[in-house]
């Protein structure tokens, strides 16, 4: 027999919030710092359907930030994938988990059919492909970022929370990608090192992106409209509603058409060779 | 296979404020969503980019229908479907709360006229959609096949609402 989790401490999401929640369908791509917080966090509020996608393997310079990770798993070189299975499946077993140990784009036809993706990922040209994928299959995007920069001798960490929803306001027209800093991040394509990266910032920035699912599925006021930007100062501890916000169009400059729309190699044997075989 | 139905709550809030509008003689409004398909692994996916509305002039007074729309509307509406190259999804309101159902007119005149759609666009699923004010029903028309197959709406917005999540009413 399943074993359900009891979500009484969080009924005051609605009546029907465990249906809503244990019928939803999230996709998490990037199962990292970022991606494995938000898998625990989905699987403590009873997120009922899992994609989780991610082609790479645990590295010892991961356990400092990969929830759920051990050194055992490092030494095995078990899959991000796996771990955050085990992560989910802990918590609550009736979840459904689907994991590929892939490239999000060798997965899109699974891709296309959730309700929301978090986009944990760590270039700008990943994150834009993304959105616009989410875009085209009219899907939300929470996204999370964060970074640590070297000023004057010192560092500070900063990162951002931002919710893309189809016909509002995207990356673009919030400044966090843009074309000087995909050109930026193509000259770097290739050089060595990895990004500087710890695990608070990162639960930080995970429990706003899952915020942002909550308010969406299961809303429990419906009179605060939540920014759909916000940055973390991480040296003032300090997440706060972006100052661009006022300044952003109320719909999107960037995704207008409706040809962008539906898949581009659309063809009626595709069709019936999933409804007729 | 899952038929879903997919649109954003800034065209849905514009489509229920203009289905609401009152009209000369019609007892209710019709229209039609624009929608382009996909794939998805488990479903297909009815994505709706607008709205072709029908036009005053274009509905017929006919009293044993809500809702009748002349051959100059119907006309229009083809066209649409042929040159915009979208799936054609015909849409009108019940104005109640809880699970909507077609009438048996709908249905019969559903079945009449949807499947016309492939006369302009033989490669794309048509349908058609009953929405309440919080909820919504709808049967769809696949390419090859002469039975509806039963469609499944969801409203991408804050907050999401998916008819499958919430049984009587998202």
């Amino acid at each position: 027999m399943a074993i359900k989790l009891n979500l009484q401490r969080q009924s005051f999401l609605g009546a029907d919030s465990e249906t809503v929640l244990e019928r939803s369908r999230a996709a998490l791509v990037g199962l990292g710092g970022g991606g494995s917080h938000i898998a625990q966090q989905l699987a403590h509020i009873g997120l009922g359907h899992f994609l989780v996608i991610d082609p790479d393997f645990i590295e010892d310079t991961n356990l400092n930030r990969l929830v759920g990770a051990t050194l055992e798993d490092v030494g095995l070189g078990t899959a991000k994938v796996d771990i955050a299975e085990r992560v989910i499946k802990s918590v609550n077993p009736s979840a459904e988990v689907v994991k590929r140990l892939a490239s999000w784009t060798e997965v899109t036809a699974e891709l296309r059919g959730v309700d929301v993706i978090f986009a944990c990922v760590d270039s700008m040209s990943c994150r834009s492909e993304l959105e616009s994928f989410a875009r085209r299959f009219l899907i939300p995007l929470i996204d999370i970022g964060m970074d640590v920069h070297e000023l004057n001798g010192e560092f500070s960490i900063s990162g951002q929370a931002m919710l893309s929803m189809p016909g509002g306001p995207c990356m673009r027209c919030m400044g966090l990608v843009t074309d000087d800093g995909l050109a930026k991040e193509a000259e770097r394509y290739g050089a060595a090192g990895g990004k500087p990266q710890v695990v608070w910032p990162n639960g930080t920035l995970a429990s706003v992106a899952v915020g942002f699912l909550m308010k969406l599925v299961t809303p429990w006021e419906t009179q605060k409209v939540a920014p759909l930007l916000l940055e973390y100062d991480g040296d003032m501890q300090t997440v706060t509603p972006s100052n661009k916000l006022p300044y952003l169009p109320t719909h999107c400059k960037h995704f207008v058409s409706p040809h962008e729309l539906g898949d581009p190699f659309w063809t009626v044997e595709a069709l019936a060779s999933v409804f007729f075989s | 296979m899952r038929t879903i139905l997919k649109l954003t709550s800034a065209l849905y809030d514009d489509l229920i404020r203009r289905l609401r509008e009152p009209h000369d003689f019609a007892a209710e409004r019709v229209a039609f969503l624009k929608c382009r398909p996909a794939l998805s692994a488990t479903s297909l996916l009815l994505l709706a980019g607008g709205v072709h509305h029908v036009e005053d002039g274009d509905y017929v007074d006919d009293p044993s229908a809500g809702a009748t729309i002349g051959r100059s509307g119907l006309r229009k509406a083809l066209q649409t479907a042929y040159t915009e190259a979208v799936s054609m999804v015909h849409v009108h309101l019940h104005e109640h709360r809880g699970r909507p159902g077609f009438s048996r007119t709908d249905l019969r005149e559903n079945a009449l006229f949807v499947p016309d759609f492939w006369n302009v666009q033989p490669s794309l699923p048509h349908g058609a959609v009953v929405f309440s004010f919080d909820s919504a029903v709808g049967q769809c028309w696949i390419p090859g096949s002469s039975s509806p197959s039963g469609v499944e709406v969801a409203i991408v917005g804050s907050p999401m609402r998916c008819t499958w999540k919430v049984p009587n009413g998202y």
